[in-house]
């Protein structure tokens, strides 16, 4: 069932005089417990389109459902509250903080998402989620000691620590090497089985389709197929 | 605020940095300004020191000290009809030692009251940086425009006048020293005194302007202080705000996951005020500490009142500084903060 759509989206960006168009018109729906693939040459509009759905950055126009609720409508504070709550992040560089444990990183999240779990049962559910991506053994460690997949995993662990319906993962195997690409990837389509999760990723790398339960191609701003 | 507080305990030694910078600015601000304001109170501590009232001087005066002179019917006029007021004159001079050594002073003489020494004819009671001159209780002391000598009885604390050690003197030696009969100034302590015809009324802070160069001096001190102040304070907004921006990328990070702006701004503020406070403390224990063992002949001055004051000033443009930056931080989409943090 499609719980996510993307209607007419554009987005446009001003450079002193000169207007330029990122996306030209986007429709897109995504599904529960399946991993939308949007791949595309550089500049075209996938990454664009993905921060836009995430509440990242605006829409110049068109319409993003969540559940019914259009969120082109939304304030910047309901906004936030969907992505603390409802959605999920992988960054293509982890973007973890930089002066939190593995372990406060993903307590941080819990915090923000505002879970009702008590303190005992915080520390619980950040040692299931830590056992699921095997990270369980550096919950102590600060990212600059992690490999780059490890960082991955544990970027992984915080965008699904509150249990969002949505995943969204821009690039997630960019900057890792093929081993840990596969690895990351199998983790990811095993999380949105599991959790039916409702994951709209970007890539660039052909290898990692086969992980992908349906793919978009991008091209100068609309989905050519 | 304990986010805020992980961060500086990860990076102690940026954030050691980042709070000596502000020790440093703030701890210079200090020690200027005690230096500024004891040139100020070595230059009229002597009245910086008296009781709150009203000073009264001559008309003719064009208020200025040095050319009053109060007529003396209307001053046994007024201290009939004022308890407590006294009539007094200071007049720059020198006294010699036994060894015919020059000391500067400047000669105070009044009628009696409480708030000047008491000093009998052939008498002299002196600030006590005269000590450190050499000389001591029962010294004679001469000047050559008064026919006797006087014999030192006593020491005063802090009582400079015109940056010279203050020589109480009796009335009569004074008169006789400077051929004057009448006093320069009347002085009643009390906030609401009478106006009397002839004699202009001053204020204790509106008096200190109507010492020769005291106000000239004054405005230069006041202007080195605020110069600094506003410099510091400048610094330390601009100081708070630069921290802040250049971290913009982590700020994108936690307002993509979903925090909530109050959170990033509180975040800053703590880290903000636990900086400033901590290196503001050391600045002012320092800063005391060097009130209490500053040499005795350096004119240094710094009230914890001066201090506190100027404190405050800094915790506020900081304050100010640092929400500056939080609004840069509210306004950016979280994408862009995060784009601006990777440059």
């Amino acid at each position: 069932m499609a719980n996510f759509l993307i209607e007419d989206v554009t987005k446009s960006f001003t450079s002193g005089e000169v207007e330029e168009q990122i996306l030209k018109g986007v429709n897109l729906s995504l599904k529960e417990g399946e991993i939308t693939a949007l791949v595309g040459p550089s500049g075209s509009g996938k990454s664009t389109i993905l921060t836009i759905a995430a509440g990242l950055q605006r829409a110049s126009d068109g319409k993003i459902l969540f559940e019914t609720k259009d969120m082109t409508k939304m304030s910047q504070e309901e906004i936030r509250q969907v992505r603390a709550k409802e959605f999920g992040f992988v960054f293509q560089s982890s973007h973890l903080v930089p002066f939190l444990t593995v372990e406060e990183q993903l307590l941080v999240m819990l915090d923000v998402s505002k879970t009702k779990l008590g303190k005992q049962e915080q520390v619980k559910e950040v040692e299931k989620i830590l056992k699921l991506v095997e990270m369980n053994h550096r919950k102590d460690a600060y990212p600059a000691s992690l490999s780059g997949g490890e960082r991955q995993r544990v970027a992984i662990a915080r965008a699904i620590i509150h249990q969002p319906k949505i995943l969204f993962a821009d690039e997630p195997t960019a900057s890792l090497d093929t081993k840990r690409s596969k690895d990351v990837m199998e983790l990811l389509r095993e999380l949105t089985k599991t959790l039916n999760l409702t994951t709209l990723m970007v890539t660039h790398d052909e290898e990692m389709l086969p992980y992908a339960d349906r793919i978009i191609t991008m091209r100068d701003g609309y989905i050519v197929e | 605020m304990k986010i805020a507080w992980k961060e500086m305990k990860k990076n102690k030694a940026k954030f050691l940095i980042l709070g000596s910078i502000i020790f440093l600015v703030s701890f210079l601000t200090f020690i200027i300004s005690g230096l500024a304001n004891g040139l100020s109170q070595d230059n009229a501590a002597l009245i910086k020191d008296m009781p709150t009232g009203q000073f009264y001087l001559n008309e003719d005066a064009k208020q200025t000290y040095n050319l009053s002179k109060i007529d003396i019917d209307l001053q046994e006029q007024i201290m009939e009809e004022n308890p407590g007021a006294a009539a007094f004159s200071v007049q720059m001079g020198f006294v010699n030692d036994a060894d015919d050594k020059q000391h500067s002073v400047a000669f105070v003489t009044s009628t009696e009251s409480d708030v000047f020494e008491t000093v009998q004819e052939g008498e002299i009671i002196l600030d006590s940086s005269l000590k450190d001159e050499g000389i001591a209780v029962g010294d004679v002391l001469s000047n050559n425009q008064f026919s006797g000598e006087f014999i030192v009885k006593g020491f005063v604390d802090k009582k400079k006048y015109s940056h010279a050690p203050v020589a109480y003197i009796n009335m009569t030696n004074y008169q006789e020293m400077y051929r004057v009969m009448e006093m320069q100034t009347i002085f009643i302590p009390a906030k609401d005194a009478p106006m009397f015809i002839g004699l202009e009324s001053f204020s204790n802070k509106s008096f200190l302007n109507a010492i020769p160069s005291y106000s000239a001096e004054q405005m230069s001190l006041n202007m080195i202080i605020w110069f600094l102040v506003v410099i510091s304070g400048m610094l330390f907004a601009i100081f708070f705000y630069m921290m802040n921006v250049q971290k913009i990328g982590l700020y994108g990070i936690l307002k993509a996951i979903g925090m909530k702006t109050i959170a990033l701004f509180r975040m800053i503020w703590v880290q903000m005020m636990v900086i400033t406070i901590v290196a503001l403390a050391l600045s002012v224990g320092l800063s005391q500490l060097f009130n209490v063992l500053a040499p005795a002949g350096m004119p240094f001055h710094l009230t914890l009142d001066t201090v506190m004051m100027l404190s405050a000033v800094f915790l506020i443009v900081g304050f100010i500084g640092a929400t500056i930056s939080g609004f840069q931080i509210k306004k950016i989409e979280p994408l862009q903060a995060i784009q601006q943090g990777e440059m």
